[in-house]
C-alpha cells in the first residue's frame, strides 16, 4: 500500500483530503504545516507529499526544499488557493502545481498518474 | 483797471478753453480706465469724439490694424447719416445725461450698435499694411495727426484719397493716429460730414490728445484681455491636474479593492474546496433514487459557479504588463477557434472567417491576446442561444490592424452601452460580469482601442485596434525579395 502525506493547515481539508485518499486505496499521514511535515518524513519517508504552500510556521516551499534535500526522490505535488506561485522557480522542482479545487479529479489523477511512474508501480 | 480787466478777459478764453478740453481729456480717460472691456472702450472713444460736451465732432471712425491680416482696417464708427437724425440724437442724450461724465458712464453693450450707416461705410475701408505710400498708412506712421482739407493732408502735405473721400462723403475731416511707443494701433478720423463746420487746428491738436489717451486705454484692454486668456489657460491647466489627482486617486482605490479582492478570493477558495469536496463524497455516497440528491448537487454547481467567479476575480486582477513578441494574428486567431470548435457545434453557430491574408505582424502579448479573443468569442456564442452566424475579421491600414467579431445574436440593449466594460456588470444568470473587462484590460495593455456597435436582435460587432510598427511590415516583408538574389550571387 502506497503512502501519501497530506500537509495542509485547513482541518476541513485534511479531513477531505484523508478521506478522499484513502477511498483511492492509500495510506495517509497528515501534517498542520512544513516543519510538522519535515519532522514525519524524517521518520518515515512517504510515497508522496501533498503540499499546500501558505501555512504557519513553515511555509510549504520551505518545506520541500527540506525534504527534497533528505529524500531528493519524493515526488511532491503542490496544491495551494495560489496561483502567483508558479512564477517562483522553487515550485519547479516539484511533481506538479495543482490549484486548489472542489473538483478533486485532477489532483487524484496527477497522484495516480505519479505514483504508477514511480518505482515498484502501484 | 481796464487794463487789468482787459488783460483778464484776454486770458480767461484760453483758459475757459482749456479748462473744458482737460474736463473731456479727464471724463473720457475716466471713462476709458473703467472699461476692460474692448468693444465698449472702442465705443467710449468714439462717443467722447462726437458728443456736443467732448470734442463735438459729427462723425467719428476707428481703423484699427490688424496684424494677421496686415491690413488696416476700418472697425467701428458712429455718427448720424443726416442732419435730421443727428438733431433727434443729440437731443435725446442731452436730454438724459448732464455731463460728458454720465454720457460716457451710460455706453454699455446695448448702445454698442453697430447697424448705423456710417459702419456700412467704416466696414469698406482696409489699406494693406504694405501699402507705404498710401496717405493714410504713412500718417498713422508718422505719430502725428493731420487735416485732410482742399484735397491735401497738412502738416503732412500728401494727396487726399480720392476714394477716400467719396466713401465718406466730404473732403474735410480729420486724422489723428492711435500708436504706442513702439507700436502703430491704427487710426481715430473724425469730421463735421452733417453740419459743415470747419475743423479748426487746435481742434486738430485736441483730437491728436485724446488719441494717444484713447490709445493707452486700447493696450490696457488688449493687455487685460491678454491676462485673461493666461488666466484661462492656467485654470485650464489646474482642472487638467485636478483631473489628473482625481484619476490617480481613482486608480488607487481601485487598485487597492483590486487587491483586497484578490486577497478575499484566495480566501475563500480553501472553505469552497471543503465544502464543494464534501458535498462531491456526500453525492457519491447517496442512493440514486435519494431525493436529496437534487440538494447536494445544488450544492456542487454552486461552488463549482463560485470557483468560477474566484478564477475570473484572480485572473482579472493579475493582467499585468504584456510580454509582447511577434505575432502572425491570423495564426492566434484560427488557433483560438481551433480550440473552440466544440463550442461552436454545440452553440450551432456558423463560423465566418475573413482574414486578409497580407496582414503584418503585431507585436502583442500571445497570451492576453488569445484570452481577449476567448472572451470575446465566448460572448458572442452566448448571445446566439439558438444558433447564427459568427463573422472574425481582419483588416489593416498604414499603422494599424483591426480584428473584427460579429455575431447575429440579441444584441447589447442601448441602456447598457455604457457599462459593458465595468466589472461584475452582467444581464447573463451564469456570468460573471468579468469577460469584457478583462478584453478591455487587456487590449489597455497593449495601448490598442475596443469598440462595439450593437442593435438589439441584430447582433454585435467588437472591433479591437491594435497598432503595429510599419517599419517592421516592412521588414518581415523584404527578405523574400532578397534571398533570390544572394542565392545567385553564392
Amino acid at each position: 500500500m502506497r503512502t501519501i502525506l497530506i500537509v495542509d493547515d485547513d482541518k476541513n481539508l485534511r479531513r477531505l483530503y484523508r478521506a478522499e485518499m484513502e477511498a483511492e486505496g492509500y495510506r495517509v499521514m497528515v501534517a498542520e504545516n512544513g516543519r510538522e511535515a519535515s519532522e514525519m518524513v524524517a521518520k518515515e519517508v512517504p510515497d508522496l507529499v501533498i503540499l499546500d504552500i501558505r501555512m504557519p510556521e513553515m511555509d510549504g516551499l520551505e518545506a520541500m526544499a527540506r525534504i527534497l534535500r533528505e529524500h531528493g526522490d519524493v515526488p511532491i505535488i503542490l496544491n495551494t488557493a495560489y496561483s502567483c506561485y508558479q512564477d517562483n522557480f522553487l515550485t519547479w522542482a516539484a511533481e506538479a502545481y495543482i490549484i486548489k479545487s472542489a473538483d478533486l479529479e485532477p489532483l487524484k489523477k496527477k497522484v495516480k498518474e505519479t505514483l504508477s511512474q514511480g518505482a515498484g508501480g502501484p | 483797471m481796464s487794463r487789468q480787466e482787459s488783460s483778464q478777459s484776454f486770458s480767461t478764453v484760453p483758459l475757459e478753453r482749456r479748462l473744458v478740453e482737460l474736463t473731456i481729456l479727464y471724463e473720457v480717460g475716466r471713462a476709458l480706465q473703467a472699461t476692460l472691456d474692448e468693444e465698449k472702450a472702442l465705443y467710449t472713444i468714439l462717443v467722447g469724439v462726437t458728443a456736443g460736451r467732448g470734442l463735438a465732432f459729427n462723425r467719428a471712425f476707428i481703423l484699427l490694424v490688424d496684424p494677421e491680416q496686415e491690413r488696416l482696417r476700418g472697425e467701428i464708427a458712429i455718427g448720424p447719416s443726416s442732419p435730421e437724425e443727428a438733431a433727434a440724437i443729440w437731443h435725446e442724450l442731452r436730454e438724459k445725461h448732464q455731463t460728458l461724465g454720465d454720457l460716457l458712464r451710460a455706453v454699455d453693450r446695448s448702445t454698442v450698435r453697430k447697424d448705423l450707416r456710417v459702419n456700412e461705410i467704416v466696414a469698406q475701408i482696409s489699406i494693406p499694411l504694405q501699402a507705404s505710400a498710401h496717405p493714410l498708412i504713412r500718417i498713422m506712421q508718422s505719430h502725428e495727426a493731420s487735416l485732410a482739407q482742399g484735397g491735401v493732408f497738412q502738416p503732412h502735405g500728401l494727396p487726399v484719397d480720392e476714394s477716400l473721400a467719396q466713401l465718406l462723403g466730404t473732403n474735410a475731416f480729420a486724422v489723428a493716429p492711435l500708436y504706442l511707443a513702439d507700436e502703430n494701433l491704427g487710426l481715430l478720423l473724425a469730421d463735421n460730414a452733417i453740419t459743415g463746420a470747419p475743423i479748426d487746428p487746435p481742434r486738430l491738436k485736441m483730437l491728436q490728445i485724446y488719441a494717444q489717451e484713447a490709445s493707452a486705454s486700447l493696450e490696457n484692454t488688449r493687455l487685460y484681455r491678454e491676462l485673461m486668456n493666461r488666466i484661462e489657460a492656467c485654470e485650464n491647466a489646474n482642472r487638467v491636474l485636478r483631473e489628473s489627482q482625481y484619476f490617480q486617486l481613482q486608480a488607487e482605490r481601485l487598485s487597492t479593492i483590486g487587491r483586497m479582492a484578490a486577497t478575499l478570493a484566495h480566501e475563500i477558495r480553501t472553505p469552497l474546496v471543503s465544502i464543494g469536496g464534501f458535498a462531491r463524497r456526500l453525492l457519491r455516497s447517496t442512493a440514486a433514487d435519494d431525493p436529496r440528491r437534487e440538494e447536494m448537487q445544488i450544492i456542487v454547481a454552486e461552488v463549482s459557479r463560485l470557483e468560477r467567479l474566484v478564477e475570473e476575480v484572480l485572473g482579472y486582477s493579475k493582467i499585468s504588463k504584456p510580454e509582447c513578441s511577434l505575432t502572425d494574428i491570423n495564426d492566434l486567431i484560427l488557433s483560438v477557434l481551433l480550440t473552440m470548435q466544440t463550442e461552436f457545434e454545440r452553440a450551432s453557430v456558423r463560423l465566418v472567417h475573413e482574414l486578409d491574408p497580407g496582414l503584418p505582424k503585431a507585436s502583442v502579448d500571445q497570451a492576453q491576446l488569445r484570452q481577449a479573443l476567448m472572451n470575446l468569442i465566448a460572448n458572442s456564442l452566448e448571445a446566439m442561444p439558438s444558433g447564427g452566424t459568427l463573422t472574425v475579421s481582419t483588416t489593416f491600414e498604414t499603422d494599424f490592424l483591426e480584428i473584427g467579431i460579429s455575431d447575429t445574436g440579441i444584441g447589447i440593449a442601448e441602456e447598457n452601452w455604457h457599462r459593458v466594460f465595468t466589472p461584475f456588470f452582467t444581464t447573463k444568470a451564469s456570468g460573471t460580469g468579468l469577460g469584457l473587462p478583462v478584453v478591455s484590460q487587456i487590449i489597455d495593455n497593449h495601448n490598442g482601442s475596443l469598440r462595439f456597435e450593437s442593435s438589439r436582435g441584430r447582433g454585435t460587432s467588437f472591433h479591437v485596434r491594435l497598432a503595429f510598427d510599419p517599419g517592421r511590415h516592412v521588414a518581415t516583408a523584404d527578405p523574400p525579395s532578397i534571398a533570390p538574389s544572394q542565392e545567385q550571387n553564392s
